[in-house]
C-alpha cells in the first residue's frame, strides 16, 4: 500500500509541474464563462425569485472517446467522438429543508445534462446555462413547495438532519486531459489478436475492443468553489460466447484498464487472455449444469471485490440510510460489528494505482466540487462511517467527497475504490487447504471456487427483498477427495446480506483488483474493488435462468467444406 | 490458411457474375442465402421468401449554435437486415399483431467492415437468419393458434408476388469535405448573434453517403449507392405572455458535393430570425370558419399531408380476440373511383422524375413506378406496397419506410399536383376578398407557411394531436395572415386547423397559376416530427397555390411557460449596444 501511495503522488507532482507551465487561456473560457453566468443568474435570481435560491452550482462534463473492435480477423466497428453536458443545481429553500429533501418514493430529478458547444466559445454555453437554470429553477421551485405541505401531512422523519452540508470551498485547475490513441497500432493488434478466437469452432461469437477516452469536468459553486479536472481511461474488452446444446447461453469476458491506452498490455498477455476465454467457453459448452447447493466456497479476490461491492458497498451508500423507504441494513450500526474482526473496508478515490494496476475509481474532485477523501468505513470488523456526498444524515455531518453522477442524473453518494484489506489471511494454497478441510468438516461432496463474477444485483429498498444475486462466470467444483477441479455453468449465488458477512473464515494473502462500471440511480460511474480471495463457510447457488433454444440448424459457414 | 484461399476463389467467381464492381459483401450474401434457403425444421414451415440487406453508411453531421460547434460526428457503418417468411404467399407469419416473436439472441458482433474475410460476414448472416427463422416459425404457429377462436371477414394473402428487379450499379466512395462543413455550419450559426431577442437557434447538418445492397431468394438485386443532404435551421422566441414560437428552414439535396452556398443558408437564417420575431410580436389569432389561402410552399405542405399521407390503404393486421385495433383507416380507403378533389385536379406520383423524391426500387427491392393517382378531381389509384390491401395484389414499388408486423409504409417519392384551370395570386386573393364581402366575414385567411416537418416538442406535438379530435390531425400553420376587406395584411399567431381531412381537397375553389417544389423527408411520425419515426424516405411534391372553402381555425390555448426570471445574457449587450 505504501509503494502504491508512493506512485500515487509522484504522479500528482508531474500533473501539477506540467499544467503549471502548459496551462493554456483556452480552456478558461468554459470555467469563467460558467462563473460569470453563476454570478449573473444568481444575483438576479435572489432579487427576483420567490422562493429564493440559496445554493448554485453548474458542472460542465467533457468526454471523448474513441473506439474500435474486431472479430475473428475482420474490423467490425470504430469511431468515436467528443461531447460536453451541463449539469444545473439549484437548491431553494434552505439548508434545513430545500427541494432536494428526500421525501418517500419520490426521485428528484432537476438537471437534464443538457449538451452544450464543445468550442470553447462563451456565447452558445451561456444561452444554454441561462435556459437551463431558469428551467431548473421552476422545477425546484415547485418541488419546494409541494414538500412543504408533505411534511405537513406526514410524521416526521427518523433522521431529522439537515439536506444540504456546509463545505470548504476549493479552487484548482489543471491542464485538461489530451485523447491520446494509436489508431493504427491498437486497430492492427485488435484485428490480428481477435484471429485467436478462430481456434475456438464452437464459438458463436467473439471480440476484442479497445477504447480509450476522457473525463473533463468543470465545476462553479455560489459558494466559490472553482475546479477543473480530468482523468483518462483507456480498455481492452475482450469477449466470446456459445449456445450450449441444451439451449444455454455461456460467455467470458475479460478486460484490462489504464488510464492512458500506451499503458494497456501488450500483445502477449492480451493473446493470453484471449485464450483464457476462448477456453473457458468451449469448456463451458462441455461443463455440467449446476444444482442448486449450499455449502464452503472461495471467492478469488476479483469475485470477492464484486461481493463486496454489491452487498456491502451499496448498502453504506449516505443517502440510502435517511430515506425511509430503503432497507438501511447498517444505519444503526455505527460501532458495531458488522465484518469479522479481521477485516476492513477503505474507499479511497485518491488511490491511483494498486502495484501496477490503474484503478478505475480514482478522482480528485466529486460532483459537487468537493475533494475525494478516504473513508475508513469499516476498522477491524466495526463499522465507523458511511460514503456521503453532501447530503447529510444522523451523525454525519459533511461530505466525504463520494458524491458522483453521471452527467444528466443527481448526485447522490456513491463508491469510489473500495479496498478489503485482512489481518487473517494466508497464502492462497493455504487457503484451498482450508476449504477442503471446511468440506470435510461440513461433511459436504464437494465446495466451489468462484474464479470470476461479472456483476450483480441487490435491492436496498424496503419494499423488496433485502437480498443479493450475484452472477458468476467461472465456478468450480472443488473434490475434498483430491479429484481435480470440475468446472460447472449456469450457477448464480443467492443471499442476504448480514448472515453472508458473519461466514467468512479467512482470506489469501494476495490483493486481486477488478475495475468497472457501477449502475445506480446516478447512472454508471468507474469504481474499483480490491481484496484479497476469500473462505466462506456456506454460501448458496440456484440455477440460473436459461434459454431453451436449439442450436443453429445449419452448420458455421466458418467450418471447412462449406461453400 | 483456408480463409484466405475461401476469398479467391469467391473473388474469381463473382468477376464473372457481375459485370459491374466486385463485392465481396454482396457474394457473401448471395452465397449465404442459397444455403439458408434449405433451412428447415421437422414439419414445420420452410421459408418461401427471403431478403438479405447490407447497407454500408458514411454519416458525418454537426450542430452549431451562436458559432459554437455542440456536437460534430462521423460514423461509418454496416447495417444489416434479415427478412424471412415461413408459409406461402397466401399465409405466413406477417400481418399479424404478434408477428415479432423473436428467435434465439445470438450476441450477435457488429458485422464486418472490411472485406477481406467472407466468412465472417457469412457467420453473421447464418446467426441472423437463422434467428429470423425460428422466431418466423413461432409467429405462424401463433397466428394460426388465434385463427381457431376468430372469424376474418377479409381474406387476404400475405405477400403480392413481385417482379425481380436486377440494378447492380458501381458506387464511387464520396470525398466529404466534413472540417469545411463543420466551419459552415459555425459560421452561419453567428447570423442569429445579431438577434439577441431570440431564445435559442441553431443549424445542423447532415450528410450520407449509402452503398445499398438487397437481394432476395425472388432474384431481386440491388445495388444503389443513395445520398442525402441535409441542413436544417431553427430559431425559436419567446413571446411576451410567454408562447414561444419556432421556425425551420430546410434544405434538402442528393448531391453532396454541391450542397448549399454559406450565403443561401446565412440568408435563409436570416429570414426565419425576422419573421420569427415579427411572429411573436403579432397578436393572438381568433377562432375562424371561412376560405383559406394556401400560398406558395404552405399548399405543398398541406398536400404532403392531405394527399401523401392518405393515399394509401392500411390493413388491419390479425390480433388475438379482444386485443385492440391496430390500424387507422387513411382518409381515402374507399374512395377510389370518387371525385375527391375538383375536376381540373390531377395527380400523379413520379418516381423518375429527377427530383427530390426519385427512387429506383422501394425497401422491398420492387421498382417504383409511375402512378396517376387523380385524373380529372377522381381517385383513380393508390400507392402500395407489398403488402396485400383489399382490391389489390400487386405492388407499385412505395414501400418505402418500415411500418408494423412486417409491413412498408407507402410513402409518395415525387408527387405533382397540377391544375388545368389556374388564377394569378393576384386573382386568388382578389376571390377572396369577394367571398368576404358575400359572407360579410370581418376577414379572410392566408397561410404562407405550415409547421411541417415540424420541429415541435414531444409535449407540443401532443397537445396539436389532443386538439384535433377524432381523425387525423395535420400540422399547425405557422404563418398566418388576415387579409381584410381594404386589402391590408396582418399577421396572427396561435391557431390550428379543426377537423381537417383529405375531404378539404373537395372544397378546393381555386389553383394559382404557380408551381411550388417543396422537399422533405417523410419519416412517418405525425407532422414529420424531426428526430422521430422509423426510417425515412425523401419526398418531393409539386403544387400549385389553392385556395380551400369552408375550413375551421381554433385558437391555441395551452397553457404557456413563462419569461424566465433572469434576463438572456445577450440582453445585456443589446442595451449597451442601443446607448
Amino acid at each position: 500500500m505504501l509503494l502504491s501511495r508512493l506512485v500515487n503522488t509522484l504522479h500528482v507532482a508531474l500533473v501539477l509541474a506540467v499544467s503549471a507551465t502548459a496551462f493554456g487561456a483556452d480552456n478558461s473560457v468554459v470555467l469563467n464563462t460558467m462563473a460569470d453566468e453563476l454570478q449573473r443568474n444568481y444575483q438576479t435570481l435572489k432579487q427576483k425569485a420567490d422562493p429564493a435560491p440559496y445554493f448554485l452550482s453548474y458542472e460542465v462534463t467533457e468526454q471523448e472517446s474513441y473506439s474500435i473492435g474486431a472479430s475473428l480477423g475482420v474490423l467490425n466497428s470504430k469511431g468515436g467522438g467528443k461531447n460536453r453536458y451541463l449539469d444545473v443545481t439549484v437548491r431553494v429553500g434552505d439548508p434545513k429543508m430545500d427541494n432536494f429533501r428526500r421525501v418517500r418514493g419520490d426521485r428528484v430529478q432537476f438537471t437534464s445534462g443538457a449538451q452544450v458547444a464543445i468550442d470553447d466559445s462563451a456565447d452558445p454555453l451561456r444561452e444554454r446555462i441561462w435556459l437551463e437554470t431558469d428551467r431548473v429553477y421552476r422545477a425546484a421551485a415547485e418541488r419546494l413547495i409541494r414538500i412543504r405541505t408533505n411534511q405537513q401531512v406526514k410524521a416526521a422523519d427518523r433522521d431529522q438532519s439537515a439536506d444540504f452540508s456546509s463545505e470548504e470551498s476549493y479552487i484548482h485547475t489543471e491542464t485538461p486531459e489530451a485523447l491520446t490513441f494509436d489508431q493504427d497500432r491498437w486497430t492492427k493488434t485488435a484485428r490480428e489478436l481477435s484471429k485467436e478466437f478462430l481456434k475456438y469452432p464452437n464459438l458463436l461469437g467473439s471480440d476484442v475492443q479497445v477504447s480509450a477516452s476522457t473525463d473533463n469536468r468543470y465545476f462553479v459553486n455560489t459558494e466559490g468553489t472553482k475546479v477543473q479536472h480530468g482523468r483518462g481511461f483507456a480498455r481492452i474488452m475482450i469477449s466470446a460466447s456459445a449456445k450450449a446444446a441444451d439451449g444455454m447461453d455461456v460467455s467470458d469476458f475479460d478486460s484490462f484498464e489504464a488510464v492512458e491506452s500506451k499503458d494497456l498490455p501488450v500483445e502477449d498477455a492480451i493473446r493470453a487472455s484471449i485464450k483464457k476465454v476462448g477456453e473457458h467457453v468451449e469448456a463451458l459448452l462441455k461443463a455440467h449444469t449446476a444444482e442448486p447447493f449450499v455449502g464452503p466456497a472461495i471467492f478469488s479476490g476479483r469475485a470477492s471485490g464484486v461481493f463486496f461491492h454489491e452487498i456491502f458497498g451499496h448498502r453504506i451508500e449516505g443517502h440510502r440510510q435517511k430515506d425511509e423507504a430503503e432497507g438501511q441494513t447498517f444505519t444503526g450500526s455505527v460501532g458495531t460489528k458488522i465484518l469479522p474482526d479481521f477485516l476492513s473496508v477503505t474507499f479511497d478515490p485518491s488511490l491511483r494505482k494498486i502495484g501496477n494496476v490503474d484503478l478505475n475509481g480514482w478522482y480528485e474532485y466529486d460532483d459537487e466540487g468537493v475533494a475525494g477523501k478516504p473513508v475508513k468505513a469499516v476498522e477491524n470488523g466495526v463499522l465507523k462511517s458511511f460514503l456521503m456526498s453532501r447530503s447529510p444524515i444522523e451523525g454525519f455531518d459533511h461530505s466525504n467527497g463520494h458524491g458522483r453522477r453521471q452527467p444528466g442524473l443527481e448526485v447522490v453518494s456513491r463508491q469510489s475504490n473500495l479496498i478489503v484489506t485482512s489481518t487473517n489471511s494466508v497464502p492462497e494454497d493455504k487457503l484451498r487447504q482450508m476449504l477442503v478441510a471446511e468440506i470435510k468438516r461440513q461433511n459436504k461432496p464437494y465446495g466451489l471456487y468462484f474464479e470470476d463474477i461479472t456483476g450483480g444485483f441487490t435491492t436496498t429498498q424496503r419494499s423488496g427483498l433485502q437480498a443479493f444475486k450475484v452472477i458468476p462466470v467461472i465456478v468450480y467444483k472443488v473434490y475434498a477427495d483430491g479429484r481435480p477441479d470440475e468446472l460447472i455453468r449456469g450457477a448464480d449465488i443467492v443471499g442476504t446480506p448480514l448472515a453472508s458477512f458473519a461466514k467468512i473464515l479467512a482470506t489469501s494473502d494476495k490483493q486481486d483488483v477488478f475495475n468497472g462500471y457501477c449502475g445506480a440511480e446516478s447512472g454508471s460511474v468507474p469504481v474499483s474493488a480490491v481484496s484479497p480471495a476469500i473462505l466462506i463457510s456456506e454460501i448458496e447457488i440456484e440455477k440460473k435462468d436459461a434459454a431453451q433454444d436449439l442450436l443453429p440448424l445449419l452448420p458455421s459457414p466458418l467450418q471447412a467444406g462449406i461453400r | 490458411m483456408r480463409p484466405v484461399n475461401f476469398v479467391l476463389l469467391f473473388a474469381a467467381f463473382c468477376g464473372v457474375a457481375h459485370a459491374a464492381q466486385q463485392d465481396a459483401v454482396m457474394d457473401a450474401m448471395q452465397a449465404e442465402m442459397t444455403r439458408s434457403l434449405t433451412l428447415t425444421l421437422g414439419q414445420l414451415d420452410k421459408p418461401y421468401f427471403l431478403s438479405y440487406q447490407v447497407d454500408d453508411q458514411n454519416t458525418w453531421s454537426a450542430s452549431a449554435t451562436l458559432g459554437g460547434l455542440v456536437a460534430s460526428n462521423t460514423s461509418s457503418f454496416r447495417a444489416p437486415r434479415v427478412r424471412i417468411r415461413v408459409g406461402d404467399y397466401k399465409f405466413d407469419n406477417s400481418n399479424w399483431t404478434g408477428a415479432n416473436a423473436s428467435g434465439p439472441r445470438y450476441d450477435l458482433r457488429s458485422f464486418p467492415l472490411e472485406d477481406t474475410n467472407p466468412l465472417v460476414m457469412r457467420q453473421y448472416l447464418w446467426l441472423a437468419t437463422d434467428s429470423s427463422f425460428k422466431g418466423a416459425l413461432q409467429s405462424i404457429a401463433r397466428k394460426r393458434a388465434a385463427l381457431r377462436n376468430v372469424t376474418v371477414t377479409d381474406q387476404l394473402a400475405d405477400l403480392t408476388p413481385a417482379q425481380p428487379f436486377v440494378a447492380v450499379h458501381d458506387y464511387t466512395p464520396i470525398n466529404f469535405d466534413e472540417k469545411a462543413w463543420a466551419e459552415r455550419v459555425r459560421t452561419v450559426s453567428k447570423v442569429f448573434a445579431a438577434y439577441p431577442a431570440l431564445r435559442s437557434s441553431s443549424v445542423d447538418y447532415t450528410a450520407i453517403d449509402n452503398l445499398h445492397r438487397f437481394i432476395t431468394n425472388e432474384g431481386t438485386q440491388l445495388r444503389q449507392q443513395d445520398t442525402v443532404g441535409m441542413v436544417e435551421i431553427r430559431a425559436t422566441v419567446q413571446a411576451a405572455d410567454g408562447m414561444i414560437l419556432r421556425d425551420l428552414a430546410t434544405f434538402y439535396t442528393h448531391d453532396l458535393n454541391k450542397m448549399f452556398s454559406e450565403d443561401e443558408m446565412s440568408k435563409a437564417a436570416r429570414a426565419i430570425s425576422d419573421q420569427v420575431s415579427k411572429l411573436a410580436a403579432a397578436p393572438m389569432g381568433d377562432e375562424y370558419a371561412g376560405p383559406v389561402l394556401f400560398e406558395g410552399v404552405a399548399s405543398a405542405q398541406l398536400l404532403a399531408e392531405l394527399l401523401g399521407r392518405n393515399v394509401h390503404i392500411s390493413r388491419k393486421p390479425l390480433s388475438p380476440p379482444g386485443a385492440a385495433s391496430q390500424s387507422t383507416p387513411t382518409d381515402l380507403e374507399g374512395r377510389r373511383g370518387v371525385r375527391i378533389m375538383p375536376e381540373f385536379f390531377d395527380v400523379v406520383d413520379d418516381p423518375t422524375l429527377p427530383m427530390f423524391g426519385h427512387e429506383e426500387a422501394d425497401e422491398e427491392g420492387v421498382q417504383d413506378r409511375p402512378v396517376t393517382l387523380v385524373e380529372k378531381g377522381v381517385l383513380k389509384d393508390f400507392l402500395r406496397s407489398r403488402q396485400p390491401v383489399r382490391g389489390y395484389n400487386d405492388s407499385n414499388g412505395r414501400g418505402r419506410i418500415p411500418a408494423n408486423f412486417g409491413a412498408e409504409l407507402p410513402i409518395p417519392t415525387n408527387l405533382i399536383v397540377k391544375a388545368r384551370e389556374t388564377s394569378t395570386i393576384a386573382e386568388l386573393k382578389q376571390k377572396l376578398l369577394d367571398l368576404v364581402q358575400q359572407r360579410d366575414l370581418p376577414y379572410a385567411i392566408i397561410v404562407r407557411k405550415m409547421d411541417f416537418p415540424s420541429s415541435a416538442s414531444r409535449d407540443e406535438a401532443r397537445k396539436i394531436l389532443a386538439a384535433a379530435g377524432s381523425g387525423r390531425a395535420v400540422a399547425a400553420p405557422l404563418y398566418v395572415y388576415r387579409l381584410y376587406p381594404d386589402g391590408h395584411e396582418e399577421l396572427v399567431r396561435g391557431q390550428r386547423f379543426r377537423s381537417m381531412s383529405a375531404r378539404a381537397l373537395k372544397d378546393i375553389l381555386a389553383a394559382g397559376n404557380d408551381s411550388v417544389t417543396f422537399n422533405y423527408l417523410d419519416n412517418g411520425a405525425p407532422f414529420a416530427l424531426l428526430g422521430f419515426g422509423n426510417g425515412a424516405a425523401e419526398v418531393s411534391v409539386v403544387a400549385p397555390s389553392l385556395l380551400i372553402d369552408d375550413l375551421e381555425m381554433s385558437k391555441v390555448d395551452d397553457e404557456q411557460p413563462k419569461l424566465p426570471l433572469v434576463p438572456s445574457p445577450f440582453a445585456l449587450s443589446q442595451t449597451a449596444a442601443a446607448k
